[in-house]
């Protein structure tokens, strides 16, 4: 009766606070500060699975690796401090192994030969939260093309990690130079986005500038002084074979780029001492005059969604970016900073415009929103010009030359962040680079 | 007599008797005060070699004061005792001050007369002088015309690849990386030998960190630094007096308030040893009683339980320290320099439930909540958070054991507002 009596009595003291601890709120906190650093990762090498595919499983694994670590955003770990040792596909992830060398993630592939082609497989893992992150994803082409498959894997794993659409698989069509700075030559030359498989597509009889590629990478358009005056070509990639725009006699036309369709051409084009904005029809070659000022209005470039341009005009006395709609009409000026504005681009995912700043003798890449705010400059040098947008909006690569008699120009990339500045090789002096879209 | 005569015999009388009783006895009480006793002074008599003699002897190159014209002097009173003077001062209009050129000797100082001023008002300061800074500065090196190039600029962020909110030196080449620094620990010698002898930790520095990206068009914008002032500092008012010190403020550190040590588990009660002079009959009735009592308390508590079935200890509220404490250990392991800019613009809840001894349940962790972003941007800031609680989790949180049922679930919203590209 008494031990009854006592539990009803403690039942009726305790019980609420009891119930009070269970029903606890959880405890919140709020983060806003975190770090940006390169995040650890390691490839437990791309093991293969045929015999003859040893050579290309090294090549392959170090492609993907120079991939991911030549964004910045990555950092491989070295074999060399790698515990668990995965000798088959199948093998089971020992993620305690893998965490205790602080990868945060693990790529697992596999290359064999079958039938004439690589055949490709790769697995990544979230070492930390212990699961694979998506899919397997088997890859399989030609051994000509194995780079374009490592170029798809590092793809796959940087967009499932950071979020960011992919780019590596991807191209660069640009101007390669030789010579004295005095009498370049000049011709047209495509090569993979990191600067592999250059190939050159016009020869050195002719000066030619600012290539731009169609949206489905099929195609180049650019200016040829051929005739001795700058005029517009347009090229085929798979056959290399080019042909003169239809032009209007005694007129220059040059800064050609396509519509994000690919059926129509703005451009700038000299007449009568004025420079003007036209519109082309590819199909038919039918004009149309986008701008009617005085003032030289030069550069365009399409939003993605084709609706508006933005363009260069020194109409208010110096050179700034204007943005218009596409069939022309009032324009709208977007940079009010110090210095001269030119060559904008809009980016591919429309958010953002990278253009050229000349400024108290230095030259800048730098990027800002379509309304001209947030303007931040990424770069800084003797003559920094004419950048181009990855496929995926993230980076920016652009010509960088360097002073004197001796100088040359160069292929350069950087993080939208302003990180990640580095030179793109290539076979020699090199400028006016347009970043392809992704290939297929 | 009729009444009016009355009355006026009556009050001349009254007024005889009056002033004859005033001449009787007023002498008492109005007689005159006495004269004050006449003060004598001794004065001793002066021959006239004696007073040759002392001026004589007195110093010669004393200046005579000359009454300034412009200044006014004083009046002097003369003493009372002292014999009036046969003639008033001379104002300063009958004696003209010589021509500054035509006098040889210097100018009088100002000492040079010291009675006069003695007895000047002493002036009455305007309140705007009294302010002057230039009286109560102390005094300041002139600056040298020479530039200096040894001044140092102000520190700027330099490039280095993490970017975190406290920045943190290169580390030194021996040591290894770690989220915060630890210094090394030397081995134990006195450690027996069959203790498991710990192995001695290693010393850890933070990796190099800057708190911004620094591109290069920042790093190069900058303009040559110059030794020369950018501004002239206005002067200091007046210093004020010091204030007594307080010994309260006094005895304070400089450094930042320690967030608050997890309070001790009261360690619980001892029960009481029963009374030896009590009889062994009660001593069964004791015994039950108690075990009752904690029957009864185990059955109000839920019973046995563990990993936060109720019996938790709640403990006091965490506090403010306790917290920051937690949001320290969690953001240095958050990283977000791999996210997208869509996930950047992503804020995520992430839910979480601990062990009582402060490590996350890896499986428990889940999505809540979000906000600013969709899809593969929700989930990339998702995976960044859970990696974040997974890294820094793995040793464990510093969490007060005392107070689990208050953090046996905790929720973390990651806000990266902070760190966007700007």
């Amino acid at each position: 009766m008494m031990r009854f009596v006592l539990t009803m009595l403690a039942a009726l003291l305790i019980g609420p606070v009891a119930a009070f601890a269970q029903d606890q709120e959880p405890l919140h906190i709020t983060i806003t500060d975190g770090v940006i650093e390169p995040l650890p990762f390691a490839i437990a090498g791309f093991i293969p699975e045929t015999p003859d595919a040893a050579d290309m499983a090294s090549q392959l694994t170090q492609v993907v690796s120079n991939d991911l670590t030549g964004t910045g955003l990555f950092r491989e770990i070295p074999k060399s401090a790698y515990i668990q040792n995965i000798s088959a596909f199948d093998t089971s992830v020992k993620y305690s192994d893998w965490q205790a060398i602080n990868a945060q993630a693990l790529i697992v592939g596999a290359v064999s030969m079958q039938g004439g082609k690589v055949a490709v497989k790769f697995r990544l893992f979230d070492v930390f939260s212990g699961q694979q992150m998506g899919d397997g994803q088997q890859l399989a082409a030609s051994p000509a093309s194995w780079r374009r498959l490592a170029h798809k894997v590092a793809d796959v794993v940087y967009s499932r990690i950071t979020g960011e659409g992919p780019y590596f698989d991807s191209r660069v069509v640009f101007v390669s130079e030789s010579g004295p700075k005095g009498n370049r030559q000049k011709r047209l030359a495509v090569m993979d986005y990191d600067g592999a498989n250059v190939t050159y597509l016009t020869d050195a009889s002719t000066i030619v500038l600012a290539p731009r590629f169609s949206r489905d990478g099929t195609k180049v358009l650019y200016t040829t002084f051929e005739t001795g005056f700058p005029r517009i070509k347009m090229l085929d990639v798979a056959t290399a074979s080019a042909r003169l725009l239809p032009e209007v006699p005694g007129t220059m036309t040059f800064a050609p780029r396509f519509s994000p369709d690919g059926s129509k051409i703005v451009y700038s084009m000299e007449q009568n001492g004025n420079t003007d904005l036209w519109m082309m029809d590819v199909a038919s070659g039918q004009t149309q005059r986008l701008t009617t000022s005085p003032s030289i209005e030069t550069s365009p470039s399409f939003s993605p969604d084709g609706s508006r341009i933005v363009f260069e005009s020194d109409r208010s006395g110096t050179q700034q970016l204007y943005i218009m709609p596409v069939a022309g009409g009032d324009a709208t000026r977007i940079s009010f900073g110090d210095g001269r504005y030119s060559t904008p681009v809009w980016s591919p995912r429309g958010d953002m415009i990278a253009f050229t700043k000349q400024n108290q003798g230095r030259f800048h890449i730098g990027v800002m929103r379509t309304d001209g705010s947030e303007e931040r400059l990424l770069t800084s040098s003797f003559l920094d010009e004419g950048p181009t947008w990855s496929p995926n909006g993230r980076v920016i690569m652009f010509t960088r030359e360097t002073p004197g008699a001796q100088g040359e120009a160069a292929l350069y990339s950087v993080d939208i962040s302003g990180r990640n500045l580095k030179k793109t090789p290539t076979p020699g002096p090199a400028s006016d680079p347009a970043w392809s879209p992704l290939l297929p | 007599m009729n009444r009016a005569d009355k009355i006026g015999y009556g009050l001349s009388a009254a007024l005889h008797v009056g002033v004859i009783l005033w001449v009787v006895t007023g002498g008492q009480w109005f007689h005159p005060k006495p004269n004050e006793p006449v003060v004598i002074s001794q004065v001793a008599v002066m021959s006239e070699k004696d007073f040759n003699a002392l001026m004589a002897s007195a110093p010669k190159d004393a200046p005579q004061p000359k009454p300034e014209p412009t200044a006014p002097v004083a009046p002097v009173e003369p003493p009372k005792d002292a014999a009036p003077p046969p003639k008033p001062a001379p104002e300063p209009k009958a004696k003209p001050e010589p021509k500054p050129q035509a006098l040889p000797e210097p100018t009088p100082k100002p000492d040079a007369q010291p009675d006069v001023s003695a007895l000047k008002a002493p002036p009455e300061p305007p309140a705007d002088v009294a302010e002057a800074p230039a009286q109560i500065q102390p005094p300041v090196e002139e600056p040298s015309p020479t530039v200096t190039p040894d001044i140092a600029p102000a520190p700027k962020p330099k490039a280095a690849p993490r970017v975190a909110p406290t920045p943190a030196p290169e580390p030194p080449p021996e040591a290894k990386t770690s989220p915060t620094a630890q210094p090394q620990e030397a081995p134990k010698p006195e450690a027996a030998p069959d203790k498991v002898v710990e192995k001695p930790k290693e010393a850890t520095a933070p990796p190099e960190a800057t708190t911004e990206i620094v591109t290069e068009a920042t790093k190069t914008v900058d303009k040559q630094e110059s030794s020369a002032p950018l501004s002239s500092p206005r002067p200091a008012n007046k210093p004020k007096p010091p204030a007594p010190p307080k010994p309260e403020l006094a005895a304070k550190p400089d450094t930042p308030a320690k967030p608050e040590a997890p309070a001790k588990p009261e360690t619980p009660a001892k029960p009481e040893t029963p009374d030896k002079t009590e009889t062994a009959k009660s001593q069964p009735k004791t015994q039950e009683r108690q075990a009752a009592v904690n029957d009864a308390l185990a059955a109000a508590l839920g019973g046995e339980g563990s990993g936060g079935t109720g019996s938790a200890p709640v403990g006091p509220p965490i506090t403010a320290g306790e917290k920051d404490a937690l949001i320290v250990d969690v953001k240095q392991c958050w990283n977000v320099g791999a996210l997208s800019s869509d996930a950047l613009r992503t804020t995520v809840t992430v839910s979480v439930d601990m062990q009582p001894d402060g490590h996350p349940i890896i499986s428990s962790i889940k999505l809540v909540g979000s906000s600013g972003g969709s899809g593969d941007a929700v989930k990339q800031a998702f995976e960044a958070g859970k990696r974040a609680i997974v890294r820094c989790g793995a040793d464990g949180f510093p969490l007060p054991a005392d107070k689990y049922g208050r953090w046996k679930t905790i929720e973390i919203d990651f806000n990266p507002e902070k760190m966007r590209m700007k």
